[in-house]
């Protein structure tokens, strides 16, 4: 492959993409947002439906962007070479960070609506809320969530100016004060994603905890990430963007993390649910009851099914992971069963009658992935596309697996 | 080029083999260990010393069948004492070896090649010292086939339903696959020292385990298809086995023993651990035999940064389990963690806070990563911190569980501290035994990242046809700082 590479003819300019598809994504995103507005705010009943279509929207997109935020973290703590090329797309999708705390606001207004904890009536007399009500307040969940947002802006734009400023410098002291930071953030990073999927997700339902849960959310974020980064460089290669600097030797890597990470978030997800099916202690098992009745059994199904055994078996063969339209395909695959997967943990408890199909899910997604893919867009406007100067590139750039 | 490893030097890649080396002396390197005829004093020291040790077990275990299990300190509500601890100890300190020949070996890290022999080998030894303690527990040996579910006429099963049994086949699973990784790997080197034999029997004992090796490239061929799919076979097991040992006590209702992070916590510290012992042998190895151009600095450091890593993991593991006994809001967790950190085991459990968590901060520093007396004793540290991991988890929770009036407070006898100590001696007997015989680091793996091994460098005609130039190299492109 070292031979075909051709970075000088290789066009690693976003150029009109960026124009094109942010116009597609903001227009999406506002009729997708107005509709949600509507469809939530205009008929009688609906806030609840909004307020959780809100929320499973915004976990799933801010799994995109911690995964992101990880993904550069890992590559700098282990000095990786192969990633290079794709690092840049990374960078952008972190720094998403700050689009993400926007959408947080509707999820601050719907707090009593989504949190039973939010209520002062739930909690009083409920001997469990009472205990917890130092931890689950309004006041110190908008504390944590603004030291969450805080770590993850500074730590996403911190990295994308280091590493946008090295396309100019190339300077090597730039990796290396990236590679040292990268350690501390790392330990910020687990101390706030674990608490933020305590916050968003595990406290939907105040009663219930598991240990585990922080890196069950982070199992899944990391895969969805590595599925839409797959996603992303295919898109722009399919645009002529890219071509000669992401070869088939880099999609054979995405594809072993979205196997290995397929693998991983089952393990997690299977520890979590075997030790708690196993002890059989009700404060535990509740929250699995939930999602073994009243339809959302065959949701639970579709996780073990559809989120594991299926794309375990499809992404093992090797040619797969090596085929654009292939790894394309499971990369679109993995994103679903992520959401499916976000949907299954938020919603369940609210809705324990059965799965609520409501349009404002549809809504939700299209409006905020319309500003989400609009944002990547121009992150990467004014940006090549790869790490230019970088000084593991042309290693990157050359990369071939054995 | 020169410009290139300026900047790879810049990068922190310094190169994996120092000191200039060609092929054949890093065959002579290692080979001559094996090869030679005098032993040092300090091998004879060593051998005797746990050879003596390993004596000690032997009595211990003689003394536990001729009395019982009453000569041990369990009692009731502690009836497992230091046996399960042990066997935990011990299975996780083989997981350092599984973790670099699998997992490093996919992940295509390539200073790998001058540990994981050596790893690998402290692995096996590990999982057999393991294995002593579920063989004995029970002080009756006679029955230690019921270990096993074999069918037989009074139809007594062990019980499928119980981790216990997860582990036999968990166990039995990783102590094979981690020997067939072993010895396959161990082939292309046996055919060197047997190549290299001065006298018929060597040659012949050599050659009986090279298996008929000749390096031609369809060996080559088959032996990297073999080795990537023992990777592959192995890198699930690096996960199940200590998760399996977790359900141990996962799967109960104890307080202190169900919580849902179990597993990946104790994947976590039994890497932890089993790094911890790496460097523990491998620093005074690497200057006995004069191994440091192999196993340089680079290798060191990559390790304490593992260490600093997965002591983090751990750390994390504890503080999480530690908030969600308060916020899961069962007074009977809370208590159990309280009682941990504060109660008559707070001893233990600050000796293990401060060995595994607070100990390897200290890596954090450059200079400490390189400094090989700080890292000998850091890793001392962890050996301790990890021991005693698992002495909190097992004794603190049973010695005070629901029932005030059923708790009593656990004291080992000397016979469980003799016992724990002897089979440092199995231990250690097996690793001397093995680099005394066998080649310590994998020569052929070695050769494999040198730059000689590039294409455009020659073949050396002094090494049997072993080095694997012009087939497929083992690792070529690689990544990383390592």
């Amino acid at each position: 492959m070292a031979g075909h590479v051709d970075a000088h003819n290789d066009n690693w300019s976003i150029g009109g993409i960026a124009d094109g598809v942010s116009r597609i994504g903001i227009v999406l995103g506002v009729l997708g947002l107005a509709a949600a507005g509507f469809l939530g705010f205009a008929q009688e009943g609906n806030t609840e439906h909004f307020y959780s279509a809100w929320l499973v929207n915004f976990c799933f997109f801010l799994s995109i962007t911690l995964g992101g935020l990880f993904f550069v973290l890992a590559q700098h703590l282990t000095g990786a070479t192969w990633s290079v090329v794709v690092r840049r797309l990374a960078e952008v999708v972190a720094s998403n960070a700050w689009l993400m705390l926007l959408l947080f606001v509707p999820i601050v207004l719907g707090m009593k609506t989504l949190f039973p904890w939010a209520n002062p009536e739930v909690v009083s007399g409920d001997h469990i809320l009472e205990g917890k009500a130092s931890f689950l307040n309004q006041n110190f969940f908008l504390i944590r969530s603004g030291i969450y947002f805080l770590v993850w802006i500074l730590a996403s734009q911190y990295f994308l100016r280091r590493s946008t400023g090295q396309d100019e410098t190339g300077d090597i002291g730039t990796t290396l004060s990236m590679e040292k930071t990268a350690a501390p953030i790392t330990l910020l990073f687990a101390v706030t994603v674990t608490f933020a999927s305590f916050d968003y997700l595990m406290s939907l339902e105040p009663h219930w905890f598991s240990t585990i849960f922080g890196v069950y959310y982070f199992a899944g974020s990391f895969l969805c990430f590595v599925a839409f980064l797959s996603a992303t460089v295919l898109f722009l290669q399919g645009r002529g963007r890219m071509k000669a600097a992401v070869t088939p030797e880099h999609y054979y890597d995405l594809g072993k993390w979205m196997f290995a990470f397929t693998v991983f978030w089952a393990y997690i997800g299977f520890s979590q649910y075997f030790l708690i099916w196993y002890a059989n202690i009700p404060e535990e098992t509740g929250w699995y009851y939930v999602r073994q009745n009243n339809g959302w059994t065959t949701l639970s199904w579709i996780m073990l099914i559809g989120h594991f055994i299926i794309p375990f078996l499809g992404l093992l063969p090797r040619p797969i992971k090596k085929n654009p339209v292939t790894l394309g395909f499971w990369a679109v695959y993995i994103m679903i069963m992520h959401w499916l997967d976000v949907f299954w943990i938020a919603i369940p408890n609210a809705y324990p009658n059965g799965i609520p199909f409501h349009p404002l899910y549809i809504a939700c997604f299209l409006g905020m992935g319309g500003l989400y893919v609009a944002f990547v867009a121009l992150g990467l406007k004014n940006r090549s596309l790869v790490p230019a100067r970088d000084p593991r590139l042309p290693e990157s750039l050359a990369f071939e697996n054995a | 080029m020169r410009q290139n490893q300026q900047v790879q030097l810049e990068l922190g890649r310094t190169p994996l083999v120092e000191g200039g080396h060609d092929f054949h002396a890093v065959t002579e390197i290692v080979s001559s260990v094996v090869e030679r005829r005098k032993w040092p004093m300090a091998w004879w020291v060593a051998f005797l010393a746990s050879f003596g040790t390993l004596g000690i077990l032997g009595l211990m275990i003689g003394w536990l069948f001729w009395q019982g299990v009453g000569v041990w300190g369990v009692n009731n509500p502690v009836g497992w004492g230091y046996a399960i601890i042990n066997f935990v100890f011990w299975v996780g300190i083989g997981h350092a070896g599984t973790l670099i020949s699998a997992i490093l070996f996919l992940l295509r890290q390539k200073w790998r090649t001058s540990i994981n022999r050596f790893a690998e080998a402290m692995t096996i030894f590990a999982v057999i010292c393991a294995l002593v303690f579920p063989g004995i527990h029970v002080g009756r040996p006679w029955l230690a086939w019921w270990l096993f579910p074999l069918p037989y006429p009074q139809a007594m099963w062990p019980n499928f339903r119980s981790p216990l049994l997860w582990d036999v086949f968990a166990v039995g699973t990783y102590f094979t696959v981690s020997l067939l990784f072993w010895y396959v790997g161990l082939i292309p080197d046996l055919a060197t020292i047997r190549d290299r034999a001065t006298t018929k029997f060597r040659r012949l004992i050599y050659g009986f385990f090279a298996l008929g090796w000749r390096g031609s490239h369809r060996h080559w061929h088959r032996y990297e298809v073999a080795y990537l799919i023992l990777a592959g076979l192995a890198t699930p097991l690096v996960l199940s086995v200590h998760s399996v040992v977790s359900f141990d006590f996962a799967t109960s209702q104890l307080p202190g023993w169900h919580t849902t992070i179990f597993p990946p916590y104790f994947v976590a510290g039994a890497v932890f651990s089993g790094f911890g012992m790496v460097l523990t042998l491998m620093v005074p190895c690497r200057a006995l035999f004069g191994m440091q151009d192999l196993v340089t600095m680079r290798h060191l450091e990559n390790m304490c940064r593992i260490l600093l890593v997965t002591g983090m993991m751990v750390g994390y593991a504890y503080s999480i389990e530690f908030f969600i006994a308060w916020y899961g809001g069962n007074e009977y967790e809370k208590f159990a963690f309280i009682n941990r950190a504060f109660g008559p085991y707070a001893w233990a459990y600050w000796t293990m806070v401060s060995c595994n968590v607070l100990s390897p901060q200290i890596f954090w520093f450059r200079w400490a990563r390189r400094n090989l007396w700080v890292m000998f004793i850091i890793s001392i540290f962890v050996n301790i911190g990890m021991w005693f991991e698992r002495f909190v988890i097992v004794v603190t929770s049973l010695s005070r569980d629901f029932l005030p009036s059923a708790w009593a407070y656990y004291k080992p006898t000397m016979i469980d501290t003799l016992t724990f100590v002897g089979s440092f001696g199995l231990f250690f007997t097996a690793f001397l035994l093995f680099i005394r015989f066998l080649p310590m680091v994998a020569i052929a793996e070695v050769k494999a990242v040198m730059p000689e091994a590039h294409a455009s460098h020659g073949h050396d005609p002094d090494d049997g046809g072993n080095a694997p130039v012009g087939g497929p190299a083992l690792q070529p492109a690689g990544g990383g700082r390592q």
